[in-house]
């Protein structure tokens, strides 16, 4: 039998990596890390800005101009303090957690693209503005966050304390979980990429539209899961202070504090630049500015890369300025039951396009009609009322016992309360009639009588 | 611009295969969206369909089966090397498919406990709980056994006929874990049950890492998985010898676990024996099917020039399995076990055959096994669905002494238990003197007399515990408030039936099955 | 040498030394934690080797979720600072028999590997010279094997992993009350 071939996108060549020699690594290195810390700080106060504005307060504005020195002087505060190794500690794990937490966080960063290839500044030497990348940018970047769990994970196991174990057990449940509807929400923009590195997504999107078009749903699927796998509101359970005090941190103080603090933060960032490498088209301009020329040259792509993260920090402190803590099953319901099977039809979706479209059989405008109707199908099939589970009966209310396992316990639905006990005074006992109720409390009757 | 090559898949050829693989999915598929009162019925029905489907299908496919030029077989490689389709690949197929079609009747039996079939109520349940008591009083039934049972069916058609063996591993796999887990639901005793789960489950993943181990340092040898590129290697005598031999003993390992043979038995009886009732006897004919087809492929195929090398282990091996399990079973107890026993010694009877690696005129070694293993399961299968409907208020009766005087209570079952016993011997007139006769006969053709000789000594000893059970039956008194004999459901009595005809034919006229194990011809490389 | 030989073979002793540490520790958690190491250590080793795309999903799989799994069980089952469970009487056996294990590997593999160098720059062009040559091991490589050589393996290992996960359910699921009632009214005929 003879198959027709299939025709893969074009292979975006590495060939601008790879080159640079040793000072040109370190100085990116160190730029990449600059960028981060600095760049956290300033999230900080952006978060609590915005948030303050949210909530019509006003937010840090003492120190330096617009209070924009407050995270600073908060780090300083935080490293002075005192340095607590709980006594029921696993001392070596509880140390390195927050490195572990915190090292993979800065990694992650060394293939994500800020710009195109520039001239470095009083030399001749051209390079990418991107640390390095590999054919499998992305799964690196994914597979480098996934070590970040450990980080919290063995932060609240070694802490010795219930608080700090329960906050590490949610959290790895919950970042495994979102882990998988993460990555099943890039799986289509490799089908559209025809790769997994960085630089060659947002080449692929230069060629094309932005990913955000056509794989509208991947977006929103990640854009949900990166919020349960950066552990922020409304999915932060695992540090859900209302419940677990400060969840996995909860034991931490000082320096290794500040350094969850810091992962955390980076990790928005992480989140946020991926969200825009992959679907908003990298460091390239968005459509007024790309209309001059120069907008994709230098170093304005950096800018322009820095907006779309800070678009989606925005987003991030919205929803937790607005949003309330979602209850535990049900975030785990909707990353298993809704995400990631609805992940899969549309990757199921999407290959079939693909495959169509390789084959050439139909054109664009038929597929947009099918697409068309696929949707109002579902559309419609959202108003077919659901079938409601049979009325449960209602249970005998003579069932309710207030002290069940030995605690006293309220009534379920269907019980009712036994009726209040009524003290008569001896003599006019003859008198009442008697109640099933009566017959219940009989001893307590007596009790009180005698008493 | 790059081009991809889309892969070649005979999809004609591997129908079997994948109709089996596909109900097993649309299975559980029934199983998320039907109503639990239906399901059943319905997956019962749907399961055996797709079983007699693909039985058609294999003797479609094996009609349609083209002479390979320059060689002895019949047959193809499909789906770009991973699969042979050849003479002993449809055999096994074939015969694979009817025992499990028997099995899955025994698995839809319900009637003779009382409205609900053999398998746990619900799994999670403690054992001896309240919640346990609840599932069984209100009929909760796991009916994802079939499901689960398709896909262990799935992987014992792809493990005989891989012709690589990374597929060969997979293959593995897909078959061992639905066993497993099937091992773990008896409705009756459930913690013998779990531990048997858990037995079999934490050996047969050791064995599945040496096997794997093998298959790395055979890839270091050769440089291939494909069985014919390992034999060019083999023949060739291009890399070290001593990967060779590391590679083949670890391969020996993970495959002689699966067919229990000794040293590697020890899972057998304890997981014979806490299965439910069905599954084992599924075990005991299909995966020992499963199993000795794999072997015979990878050292008949792959190993064939090196077979002075590996045929002194399997001497010492098949040697080992007679006797241990000949003799081990004289000491058993229990039914079950006991037949755990006899089936090692089988496989012991089998290796012997296999150790022939006779391929001259007449029937070959590699015929004579198929023959044994398609005779051997009809009488397994049928000696575990009689254990099955002798009950005691708590479940089956396995103690022995249960069993005494059956004969006089119940002479129709006991008189069925006691033919197995007679085929398991090797009597004339049953189907195990014959198939002992065809493997015996080709392995000494092949050389391997002293094997033979202690083979037939080690059926003598074998027979002295099946006719113990036969007069155990029939000549002691029974015991006071002795098991009952449950009717069974028309599925059980039908495979019962099933059983029985094919151990008579095959043991008085074996001329037309033989002649099929001939025709399957040899392995296709 | 050359600076990958130093690495891979910094990698491999980190490999052992940590593979060791996974069985001799008593603190089970621990022993998870040098698990990670180890497994982390073969990802660097497949590295060198130039397969990247091996190396990562080992680290995504492995590290990244295989382990985690692990230490979740553990920390649901025990008490969080136990250090006791982990250790047996049958240590000596157990030592016996992983280090002449590791001897007669040891043996075998480099008497059959001594002196066999893997060019790993370039490889034998299967699609009739249409393709530019590649590195072994690289992505594309990996997917095309996996897509046509080994099309059906890949397939049918799905169905482990359904299998799998249908048997997860079974051994562990609990009947839902609206699926007990409708039993009920069956009456379990």
């Amino acid at each position: 039998m003879n198959y027709p071939s299939v025709h893969l996108a074009a292979e975006p060549s590495l060939d601008a990596f790879g080159t640079d020699n040793g000072w040109v690594i370190a100085l990116k290195a160190l730029l990449v890390f600059v960028f981060l810390v600095v760049f956290t700080l300033f999230n900080i106060w952006f978060e609590r800005r915005v948030v303050a504005r949210m909530q019509h307060r006003i937010g840090p504005n003492v120190n330096g101009p617009f209070g924009l020195l407050q995270s600073l002087a908060d780090g300083v505060k935080l490293a002075l303090k005192e340095d607590i190794i709980p006594k029921s500690a696993d001392k070596v794990v509880y140390v390195v957690a927050p490195a572990l937490s915190v090292i993979p966080a800065f990694i992650a960063w060394a293939v994500i693209p800020l710009g195109p290839v520039v001239t470095i500044p009083f030399t001749d030497i051209r390079t990418p503005l991107q640390l390095t990348d590999l054919p499998v940018g992305v799964l690196y970047i994914l597979a480098v966050t996934s070590i970040g769990v450990y980080g919290i994970v063995l932060a609240g196991w070694s802490s010795g304390s219930t608080y700090a174990l329960l906050g590490s057990l949610r959290s790895s449940a919950q970042v495994i979980s979102y882990e998988v509807a993460m990555g099943l929400s890039f799986v289509t923009v490799f089908m559209y990429a025809g790769t997994m590195s960085m630089s060659g997504i947002v080449e692929a999107q230069a060629q094309n539209v932005w990913f955000i078009l056509p794989l509208l749903p991947s977006f929103v699927i990640y854009a949900i899961s990166m919020v349960g796998e950066t552990n922020r509101a409304p999915f932060d359970l695992a540090e859900a202070e209302g419940e677990l005090v400060g969840g996995f941190h909860t034991e931490y103080s000082s320096l290794k504090f500040a350094l969850f603090f810091l992962a955390e933060y980076i990790n928005l960032v992480t989140v946020s630049a991926l969200a825009a490498t992959l679907f908003l088209g990298g460091w390239r301009a968005p459509y007024p500015l790309s209309l001059w020329d120069g907008a994709n040259e230098g170093y304005w792509p950096v800018l322009w890369f820095v907006g779309k993260c800070l678009a989606f920090i925005f987003f991030f402190i919205w929803l937790r300025g607005t949003l309330p803590r979602m209850r535990y099953d049900q975030f785990m319901k909707l990353g298993w039951k809704v995400l990631i099977p609805v992940s899969l039809v549309w990757i199921f979706g999407v290959s079939i396009v693909r495959v169509i479209q390789n084959e050439g059989g139909v054109d664009q405008q038929t597929l947009l009609i099918i697409a068309g109707v696929i949707v109002a199908l579902l559309l419609a099939s959202a108003f077919i009322p659901e079938k409601k589970p049979a009325d449960e009966p209602a249970e005998p209310a003579g069932d309710f016992d207030a002290f069940a396992g030995g605690y006293p316990v309220p009534p379920m639905p269907g019980q009712r309360l036994p009726d209040p006990v009524v003290t008569v005074p001896a003599d006019a006992s003859q008198d009442q009639p008697r109640s099933d109720a009566r017959d219940l409390d009989a001893p307590t009757n007596e009790e009180q009588s005698r008493g | 611009m790059n081009e991809f090559i889309a892969p070649t898949v005979e999809y004609a050829e591997l129908s079997p295969l994948l109709i089996v693989l596909g109900a097993a999915v649309v299975g559980v598929t029934l199983e998320a969206f039907l109503p639990r009162r239906g399901r059943h019925r319905i997956q019962v029905v749907f399961t055996l369909v797709a079983l007699v489907a693909a039985l058609l299908a294999t003797g479609w496919v094996a009609a349609g089966l083209d002479e390979v030029e320059g060689a002895s077989g019949r047959g193809l490689i499909a789906a770009e090397g991973a699969i042979a389709v050849d003479g002993p690949s449809v055999f096994m197929w074939g015969v694979l498919l009817v025992f499990s079609i028997i099995s899955v009747m025994l698995f839809a039996e319900r009637r003779i406990e009382g409205g609900v079939s053999a398998f746990a109520g619900q799994a999670a349940a403690l054992p001896g709980t309240e919640a346990e008591r609840e599932a069984s009083r209100q009929g909760i039934e796991h009916t994802e056994v079939f499901p689960l049972v398709l896909f262990a069916i799935g992987g014992m058609l792809l493990f005989p006929a891989s012709n690589d063996l990374l597929t060969m591993f997979i293959a593995l796999e897909v078959l061992s874990l639905p066993l497993y887990l099937l091992c773990g639901l008896a409705r009756r005793r459930r913690l013998i049950s779990q531990e048997a789960a858990m037995k079999y489950f934490l050996l047969g993943a050791f064995s599945s890492a040496f096997f794997v181990y093998g298959i790395a340092l055979v890839y270091g040898y050769a440089g291939s998985f494909t069985l014919a590129d390992i034999h060019a290697a083999v023949d060739n005598n291009t890399g070290s010898t001593n990967l060779l031999l590391a590679g083949m003993g670890l391969i020996a390992v993970g495959l002689l676990f699966k067919v229990s043979a000794a040293p590697f038995h020890a899972w057998t009886p304890d997981v014979y024996q806490g299965a439910p009732t069905p599954v084992t006897g599924f075990m005991a004919a299909c995966t020992k099917l499963a199993a000795f087809g794999a072997l015979l492929r990878v050292f008949y195929v792959a190993f064939g020039g090196a077979q002075w090398d590996w045929r002194p282990m399997i001497w010492v091996v098949a040697a080992l399995t007679m006797a241990i399990g000949a003799v081990v079973a004289l000491t058993q107890s229990d039914i079950k076990r006991m037949l755990a026993y006899s089936s090692i010694a089988h496989a012991g009877f089998l290796l012997v055959g296999f150790a022939g690696a006779y391929g001259g005129d007449g029937i070959t070694s590699l015929q004579s096994v198929l023959f044994y293993l398609a005779a051997y399961g009809f009488s397994t299968i049928g000696a575990f669905a009689v254990v099955m409907l002798v009950r005691d208020p708590g479940g089956e009766a396995t103690h022995l002494s249960r069993w005494a005087g059956l004969g006089k209570t119940s002479p129709l079952v006991a008189g069925v238990f006691a033919f197995f016993m007679l085929a398991f011997a090797g009597i004339p007139l049953t189907s195990g003197f014959t198939s002992k006769w065809t493997v015996f006969s080709a392995a000494w053709a092949g050389g391997a007399w002293p094997l033979v000789l202690l083979a037939v000594g080690m059926s003598a000893v074998a027979a002295y515990f099946y006719v113990r059970v036969i007069v155990l039956m029939f000549f002691s008194d029974p015991v006071v408030d002795g098991p009952t004999v449950s009717v069974p459901s028309l599925f059980t009595s039908s495979a019962l039936v099933v059983a029985v005809v094919a151990t008579v034919v095959l043991g008085i006229l074996p001329g037309p099955v033989l002649d099929l194990a001939q025709q399957a011809g040899a392995f296709v490389r | 040498m050359t600076p990958e030989l130093v690495v891979f073979w910094l990698l491999s002793v980190l490999t052992v030394a940590s593979a060791v540490m996974v069985v001799s520790t008593p603190h089970v958690v621990h022993a998870a934690l040098w698990l990670v190491v180890t497994l982390g250590a073969v990802a660097g080793c497949f590295l060198v080797l130039t397969a990247e795309f091996v190396a990562w999903v080992q680290v995504l799989i492995y590290v990244g979720a295989v382990v985690v799994l692990l230490l979740f069980a553990l920390m649901l089952t025990r008490s969080p600072a136990s250090t006791t469970g982990a250790t047996s009487r049958n240590r000596p056996v157990a030592a016996f028999a992983g280090f002449s294990t590791f001897g007669v590997l040891a043996v075998v593999l480099t008497s059959g590997f001594r002196g066999i160098v893997l060019d790993l720059d370039s490889q034998p062009d299967q699609l009739g010279g249409a393709a530019p040559p590649e590195r072994i091991g690289d992505t594309r490589s990996v997917g095309e094997a996996i897509f046509t050589h080994w099309v059906l393996a890949f397939e049918v290992l799905s169905v482990i992993l359904l299998a799998a996960l249908i048997g997860a359910i079974v051994v562990s699921g609990r009947v839902r009350d609206r699926d007990r009632q409708e039993a009920a009214a069956g009456g379990g005929s």
